[in-house]
């Protein structure tokens, strides 16, 4: 059984269907990437998971427990920490604030009130920003980071939280050859001791990274497999990677 | 020459909090004068509302309309207390304005304040209460800006009316006048003293240094980033509507501090205190005075209390028209208010590094600094 298990996840606006039956199961300590193209409801399917829409049916679990429906602040809670599609970093704050607002052990806003200093946050911080490359860029203001340190210092956000299941909304768009390298190593990394699901449209990345790759097509499931499986599969060829040939 | 800019020093603010308050606690011994001391007094109440609306709009994000709600209450709760301190349970049980509106018996809301201690207690918690209750009700629905203004402006005229049409309670647009200053434990504070104005300093300052320390906390830095961008906020576990209820809970406290203070200053309350035009003073005050900083709000609004009070007079028909049009003058130029101006300025002070001087713009060296 997954840690992260999707069952008949349904969703439609006034008729228009956006997600339709969707199931997914996750496995525990592997990289699951979604796969499809636009509009077949892998960012959908990641608003439904963390909480920012609620779907029309289906249910949603986690290790076990139904989170289907709960707020926001809740599911993060319980150990699922999110990357946005588009780098969603505090850009006022300096690149160590953001890192320390995202490492929320203590959510109380009246016990927060009395903590000014905190060792075990520090230890965590040094610590991420070794594991995202950011140590040199600490002092700065999150809005003059490049793209790609944007990207990390999000994931690296996702970290401060230390959840259990990571979800990863295109994390090398916009990145450089050689940022997409240092993303995937950090990846496969990462897979040792986290549980992560990765939207991703670079192929070249997927193959790198993905031990288990979901299709989904017109907010359904398509196909399920390894990267060499889906490649082969004539379903996810016509809909998928054959558009993209021509 | 600096290296980074003075003004985001936190120690350099800590010195200029310190230094503003006590300098200003050596006014009286300039002055002995009792009317002066009762005027400056109620100016450190009009500090501790633009306190509070710097902490709610300008540190929250919260843009609050309806902080007389707070002030009010709090104000009513003090009258009440003072007004039973001058009544006796056996020959005059009964405030006179009551008697006037034929009221037979002592209405049960005001038996509480027969007690002085309950009095003050319930002066400070009902309007905390509401602020908590109203506030859970608007962020968990996640109505924030312009919406929540226009709210807290529709709840602050509520009240307005609800205090005005009971007039057997608390008598009508006549208000409440108690008639002897409030006394604690046989002593009595002097309105026209210099204790007031210590007193009202005293508390001013003990809550804008608590509030200075509060905003550098953790606490501070999760507000910061809830202004900044309150919907990632929540993916990070912290719930956003605790947090903005309690920021709007805290400022309505200040403020229900403020209006007991000034109902000990003045011996006075009525409607006019919860009026739509004296709320959106106090967001003036911090607008001008900006309300980024706590201080720079609370001199904003000695500033124009006391432009009003001296300039006032002079300008006569004229000062609204100054006021606004200075406003609108800050608002268009000086987003951040006085206090930005002077941010910007000490900013000029910043020695740029070498490398930056030489070559084509490029990473922004020294850190910036939340201030």
């Amino acid at each position: 059984m997954g840690i992260l298990e999707i069952h008949n996840l349904s969703k439609d606006y006034s008729g228009t269907v956006v997600l339709n039956d969707f199931s997914l199961d996750v496995v525990e300590l592997t990289l699951c990437c979604l796969l499809g193209p636009n509009g077949a409801g892998k960012t959908t399917t990641m608003d439904m998971i963390t909480g920012r829409q609620k779907p029309s049916s289906g249910r949603i679990l986690l290790n076990d427990n139904d989170i289907t429906g709960l707020d926001e602040h809740e599911i993060a809670r319980r150990g699922i920490g999110r990357k946005f599609q588009v780098p969603a970093v505090f850009k006022d704050l300096t690149v160590r604030q953001n890192l320390e607002v995202a490492y929320s052990r203590q959510t109380s806003p009246f016990k927060n009130m009395f903590r000014f200093r905190d060792p075990g946050m520090e230890r965590k911080l040094d610590e991420v920003a070794t594991q995202v490359g950011l140590t040199q860029r600490l002092a700065i203001e999150a809005g003059t980071l490049s793209h790609g340190e944007t990207q990390w210092l999000e994931i690296g956000m996702v970290l401060m939280q230390d959840p259990q299941i990571l979800l990863m909304d295109e994390p090398a768009a916009g990145m450089t050859e050689q940022e997409i390298d240092k993303t995937s190593r950090m990846f496969n990394e990462l897979k040792k001791t986290k549980t992560l699901v990765v939207v991703e449209h670079d192929m070249a990345f997927v193959r790198e990274i993905a031990d288990v790759v979901t299709v989904m097509h017109m907010g359904a499931h398509l196909a399920t497999g390894s990267i060499d499986q889906i490649e082969a599969n004539a379903r996810v060829r016509e809909v998928y990677l054959g558009s993209e040939e021509h | 020459m600096f290296k980074s800019n003075p003004y985001h020093n936190k120690t350099a603010q800590w010195v200029v909090y310190v230094l503003f308050f006590g300098a200003l606690a050596f006014v009286p011994v300039l002055s002995d004068d009792a009317f002066m001391m009762n005027q400056f007094a109620t100016y450190g109440v009009f500090g501790m509302l633009a306190l509070s609306i710097s902490l709610c709009w300008g540190f929250g994000g919260i843009l609050n309309l309806g902080q007389g709600i707070a002030f009010g209450l709090g104000a009513y709760g003090m009258a009440m207390t003072m007004q039973m301190q001058s009544q006796d349970p056996e020959t005059s049980p009964m405030p006179p304005f009551m008697l006037n509106n034929s009221v037979e018996q002592l209405p049960l809301m005001w038996e509480p304040f027969w007690h002085t201690g309950w009095g003050i207690f319930i002066a400070l918690a009902v309007p905390t209460l509401f602020c908590v209750i109203f506030g859970t009700i608007m962020f968990r629905a996640r109505v924030s800006g312009p919406f929540f203004a226009i709210m807290s402006l529709a709840m602050l005229s509520a009240w307005y009316t609800i205090i005005l049409d009971s007039q057997p309670f608390t008598n009508g647009v006549n208000g409440i006048s108690p008639p002897a200053p409030l006394s604690i434990g046989g002593f009595e504070i002097d309105p026209y003293s210099g204790f007031i104005y210590w007193m009202v300093l005293f508390l001013l300052a003990a809550m804008t240094l608590i509030i200075k320390l509060i905003t550098t906390s953790k606490f501070g830095l999760i507000v910061q980033a809830v202004r900044a961008d309150s919907e990632r906020v929540r993916f990070l576990g912290y719930s956003v509507s605790y947090y903005e209820t309690v920021i709007y809970a805290v400022s309505g406290f200040i403020a229900a501090i403020a209006g007991c203070c000034w109902v000990v200053a003045v011996q006075y309350v009525s409607p006019a205190q919860l009026d739509v035009s004296f709320s959106i003073s106090m967001v003036i005050w911090a607008g001008i005075g900006g309300r980024m900083s706590l201080l720079g709000s609370i001199i904003g609004a000695f500033m124009i209390q006391g432009g009003q009070s001296y300039l006032g007079d002079e300008f006569l028909a004229t000062w609204l028209l100054i006021l606004g049009g200075f406003f609108i003058f800050v608002v268009r130029f000086l987003p951040k208010g006085l206090a930005g101006l002077l941010e910007s300025g000490l900013g000029l002070l910043v020695a740029k590094p070498a490398a930056e001087r030489e070559s084509a713009p490029g990473p922004v060296a020294g850190a910036k600094v939340q201030g």
